[in-house]
C-alpha cells in the first residue's frame, strides 16, 4: 500500500475524503445537518454503528470503514458523542447566512451557550472565529455545534476557547 | 502528611509517594550511584530504578510504589544505600502457603480478563499485581476505547479498570494481591512472591504470566536528566493522579503513545512544541495524529532527538532532520526550550519471568523484543506456564483482553472436565477465530500480527523445543 | 561525536556509551563478558532498561544480529530487588 498523504502529515485533504467516499454528495450537504466520519483507515472498531439510533451507519467487519447511509442520518450528532477516534463530525450547510460544525471538545474551559470561540482547521491554524449555538455531553466528551461564517463548514474541525483571566 | 528530609509535607490519600514529590516540585529524585549524576522519575510504574529512595530509613524503595500515609520519613539517596543490619533482623515477614488452581502474575486487561473467565468455571485463583491498585497500564488511560462494545470500546481505559476491579472484588474464589511482586519461579513449580510483611510461596497448577511490558529507552547525550520520561510515566503523573507533569514539553516518537500522549498533554494545559518522527511517516493511527495537528501541533517527520541540556532539569532539547540512513544531517538543529521530554520510542515485553522459568525465548522486532514461544493457546515450553497480553509481544489492550480470555479458557479446558471443559474449548475456538481472523485482520495491525505469526508454533513444534531445551521447571 | 561520556547506557550502574565502545575496542567480543565486565543490567532494575540498548550498540559495532547477540543472555532469579529479611526466620538467625 503506497503511504497515503494523510499519512505523512496527519491532515486529510477534502480531496482524499471523497475518494474513500466519506464526504456526502453535493445535494445531501445542501439540505442539511449530516454526518461525516473522518475515519479513513481500516482500524478495527466499530463503536459508531450500534450507538446509532438510525442505524444509518453500516461496517460488515470490525476493521471495515464506516459507510454512512446520508439519507438516513439527520445529523444528530450521537457519533460525535461516541466516536473514540473522535473523528466524527456534523456539518450543515444549508443556511444560506451561515454554516454549523458539531464537533467533539474535550478541553477546559468547557465553552457556554453563545460563546464566542477560535475556530481551528484540521492543520490547528485559525480560520475566525464563531459562536456556540448547541452544547451537550457523553462521558466527557461535549458535543459542541458552532456557528461558523458560510463557507468554512467542512474546514472547522475543532474549537479553542480562551481561558478567562 | 509525611515527612520529606526533615521537612513536613502534604499529599492526597491515594497518591504514591514519587507523585506527590513530584507534585511538590521535586525535579531530582536521586543521584546515580558512580557518576553521581541526578536522577528525576521515568517510568512511575516499578521498572526502573530513579525514583528509589529510603523510606522510614528502609532504602532502595520504589518510591513509585508506596501510597502516602502519615508519618512516613522519606529521604533522597546518593547511590546504592546498604541497608543497616537492623533491616536484617526484621523478621516480621510472614510465609504464607496457597495452593490455587491458576496463579495470574499482572493485574492489567489480560490478567483480570483471565482472572473474570476462569473464576466463571470454578477454578481458584490468584491475581498478584506489583501496584496497589489494580488495572496495569489501563489506570492512566483517559481516551476512549476502540474495538467492539462487547470488548469496552467507547468507554475509557481507567473506567475499564474500575469495572474489572469491581467484578473482580465480588467473586469469592478470586484472591487478590496488590502491592505483591513475583521475584522468581523455581523447581517444583514453585513461585516466590512478597509484599511489605508476607513471603508467599504459591504452588498453582497453572500460571499466567501478564506481566506486560516497559518503555524502550534511548541512548542520546545527557538522556538520564531529571525532566527527560516515559510518555507512559507523565501518563501517570497526569491521568491517574491529576498532576501537571511540567509546561513546555516535547514528545520523542509518533506511534500510538506519542500521539495520545500529546493530546494528554494539552488537555492537561502543558504546551507541546511538537513530536519527533525519525521515519518519513507518522507511526500511529491516522485518527491519533488528526486529533493533535487540529490543535496546532507540529509533527516532524524525518527527525530525531540529538542531544538534551539542563541543570539538573532538562531546559532544552535539540532536535536534527536524518537522512534515509538516519544520520543527522549537519546544520539541521532545531533548538526547543522544554522542561519535560518525553519518550514514546516503543515499547518492550517484559518477560523476564517467562525467560527465567526456562521458557525457549526468541527476538522478534515487529513484537518489540524477545518474547516466549507458544503455541495458539499461549502455552509457553514451561509446562502449564502461559503468557498473555504485552509481554507476549508489544499490541493493544483489546488484543491483551482477547490474549488473557484465550490463556484462561485453555487452562480450564485442562483443569476441569465434562460439559465446563467442553464449554470452554468452544469458546476458546471463538475467540481464537475472532482474534485472527476478524480483529487482527486489520491492515493497521499488520506488523504485530507477523510478529505474534512468528512466536505461535504448532503444538507438535512446542513438544520439540520442550526436549530440546527442556525447563527443569513445570506446573500442573 | 564528542557527548559519548554522558550518554548513559545503564541508569543502575551509570555505565556510558563511552565505557561500552572502549571495552569492545579494547577487544571483549562477547556480549555476556561485556555485561558482566562493565556491570550492565546487574543494577535493581535487572536490565529493563539497558539490555537491549547495549545489545543494539553491539550487535552494530560487531556487525552481529540482536539474536546472535543475546543467545547466551540468561534471567536469573531474583528478577528484581529482594530484601534478605524474607529468607531469614528463626530465631537465632
Amino acid at each position: 500500500m503506497n503511504t497515503v498523504k494523510f499519512r505523512l502529515t496527519g491532515v486529510i485533504e477534502l480531496r482524499e475524503l471523497k475518494e474513500l467516499g466519506l464526504l456526502p454528495p453535493e445535494e445531501r450537504l445542501k439540505k442539511g445537518p449530516v454526518a461525516i466520519l473522518e475515519c479513513p483507515e481500516q482500524i478495527p472498531c466499530n463503536i459508531c454503528v450500534p450507538y446509532c439510533g438510525l442505524k444509518a451507519i453500516k461496517m460488515d467487519k470490525i476493521t471495515d470503514i464506516p459507510r454512512v447511509d446520508w439519507d438516513k442520518c439527520t445529523g444528530c450528532g450521537l457519533c460525535v458523542a461516541v466516536c473514540p477516534g473522535l473523528a466524527a463530525f456534523v456539518v450543515d450547510l444549508s443556511r444560506n447566512d451561515y454554516d454549523y460544525v458539531t464537533l467533539p471538545h474535550e478541553f477546559l474551559p468547557v465553552p457556554r451557550l453563545g460563546e464566542t470561540v477560535t475556530l481551528l482547521n484540521r492543520r490547528g491554524e485559525c480560520v475566525g472565529e464563531g459562536v456556540v449555538v448547541r452544547l451537550w455531553e457523553k462521558n466527557k466528551t461535549r458535543v459542541v455545534t458552532v456557528r461558523v461564517p458560510k463557507g468554512l463548514g467542512l474546514e472547522v474541525r475543532a474549537i479553542w476557547v480562551e481561558k478567562k483571566q | 502528611m509525611f515527612d520529606f528530609e526533615g521537612v513536613p509535607v502534604e499529599a492526597y490519600e491515594g497518591e504514591s509517594v514519587a507523585v506527590a514529590l513530584y507534585a511538590l516540585g521535586v525535579d531530582v529524585f536521586s543521584w546515580s550511584h558512580k557518576l553521581k549524576r541526578p536522577r528525576g522519575p521515568f517510568c512511575m510504574i516499578g521498572k526502573c530504578s530513579n525514583c528509589f529512595m529510603s523510606i522510614n530509613g528502609l532504602p532502595n524503595v520504589k518510591s513509585c510504589r508506596i501510597p502516602v500515609k502519615d508519618g512516613l520519613k522519606v529521604e533522597r539517596q546518593r547511590g546504592w544505600v546498604a541497608p543497616e543490619a537492623i533491616h536484617l533482623m526484621d523478621k516480621h515477614s510472614e510465609i504464607v502457603e496457597l495452593n490455587p488452581d491458576l496463579l495470574i502474575i499482572g493485574g492489567g486487561p489480560a490478567g483480570l480478563e483471565a482472572a473474570l473467565t476462569a473464576s466463571n468455571y470454578g477454578l481458584n485463583v490468584v491475581l498478584v499485581d506489583e501496584h496497589f491498585k489494580l488495572g496495569g497500564q489501563l489506570l492512566k488511560q483517559t481516551h476512549k476505547f476502540f474495538g467492539n462494545v462487547e470488548l469496552f470500546g467507547g468507554m475509557r481505559g481507567f473506567q475499564i479498570a474500575e469495572e474489572y476491579s469491581r467484578k473482580i472484588s465480588e467473586l469469592r474464589n478470586v484472591q487478590v494481591l496488590t502491592n505483591t511482586v513475583v521475584y522468581g519461579v523455581f523447581r517444583g513449580g514453585v513461585v516466590g512472591a512478597i509484599n511489605e510483611s508476607k513471603h508467599y510461596i504459591i504452588k498453582p497448577r497453572a500460571v499466567i504470566a501478564a506481566t506486560g511490558a516497559q518503555e524502550r529507552y534511548l541512548d542520546f547525550q545527557n538522556n538520564d536528566l531529571p525532566g527527560v520520561i516515559g510518555a507512559g510515566g507523565a501518563q501517570t503523573i497526569m491521568n491517574e493522579f491529576g498532576v501537571k507533569p511540567g509546561e513546555k514539553s516535547i514528545v520523542i516518537g509518533s506511534g500510538n503513545v506519542g500521539l495520545i500522549i500529546s493530546y494528554q498533554l494539552l488537555q492537561s494545559g502543558v504546551e507541546v512544541k511538537g513530536v519527533v518522527e525519525i521515519l518519513s511517516e507518522i507511526g500511529g493511527w491516522f485518527v491519533h495524529a488528526a486529533k493533535i495537528r487540529r490543535y496546532g501541533v507540529p509533527v516532524f517527520t524525518r527527525h530525531a532527538l540529538k542531544y538534551v541540556e539542563g541543570n539538573p532539569r532538562v531546559q532544552k532539547a535539540v532536535v536534527a532532520a536524518v537522512d534515509d540512513k538516519l544520520n543527522f544531517v549537519p546544520g539541521s538543529e532545531k533548538e526547543f526550550d522544554v522542561d519535560l521530554v518525553l519518550l514514546a520510542v516503543g515499547l518492550e515485553p517484559d518477560a523476564r519471568l517467562h525467560a527465567q522459568a526456562g521458557a525457549v525465548m526468541k527476538y522478534i522486532p515487529e513484537l518489540g523484543g524477545l518474547v516466549p514461544i507458544r503455541t495458539r493457546d499461549l502455552e509457553t515450553t514451561v509446562v502449564n506456564m502461559y503468557v498473555a497480553g504485552d509481554s507476549s509481544g508489544i499490541e493493544e489492550a483489546t488484543t491483551a483482553i482477547l490474549e488473557g480470555k484465550i490463556a484462561a479458557l485453555s487452562i480450564v479446558s485442562k483443569l476441569c472436565d465434562g460439559s465446563r471443559a467442553e464449554n470452554a474449548s468452544s469458546t476458546l475456538e471463538k475467540t481464537l477465530r475472532f482474534l485472527w481472523d476478524e480483529y487482527r485482520s486489520s491492515p493497521l495491525l499488520t506488523r504485530a500480527r507477523r510478529g505474534k505469526e512468528q512466536a505461535t508454533v504448532p503444538r507438535e513444534e512446542l513438544e520439540d523445543f520442550r526436549k530440546k531445551f527442556p525447563s527443569p521447571i513445570s506446573f500442573g | 561525536m564528542g557527548g559519548e561520556k554522558t550518554v548513559i547506557i545503564c541508569r543502575c550502574n551509570d555505565v556510558t556509551l563511552d565505557d561500552v565502545l572502549t571495552a569492545i575496542h579494547e577487544g571483549i567480543d562477547d556480549f555476556e563478558l561485556l555485561r558482566k565486565y562493565l556491570k550492565i543490567g546487574f543494577g535493581p532494575c535487572q536490565g529493563r532498561s539497558c539490555i537491549m540498548i547495549a545489545a543494539r550498540i553491539f550487535a552494530k559495532e560487531k556487525g552481529l544480529s540482536i539474536e546472535d547477540v543475546l543467545r547466551n543472555y540468561r534471567i536469573r532469579p531474583p528478577i528484581i530487588p529482594v530484601s534478605s529479611k524474607y529468607f531469614i526466620h528463626g530465631d537465632n538467625s
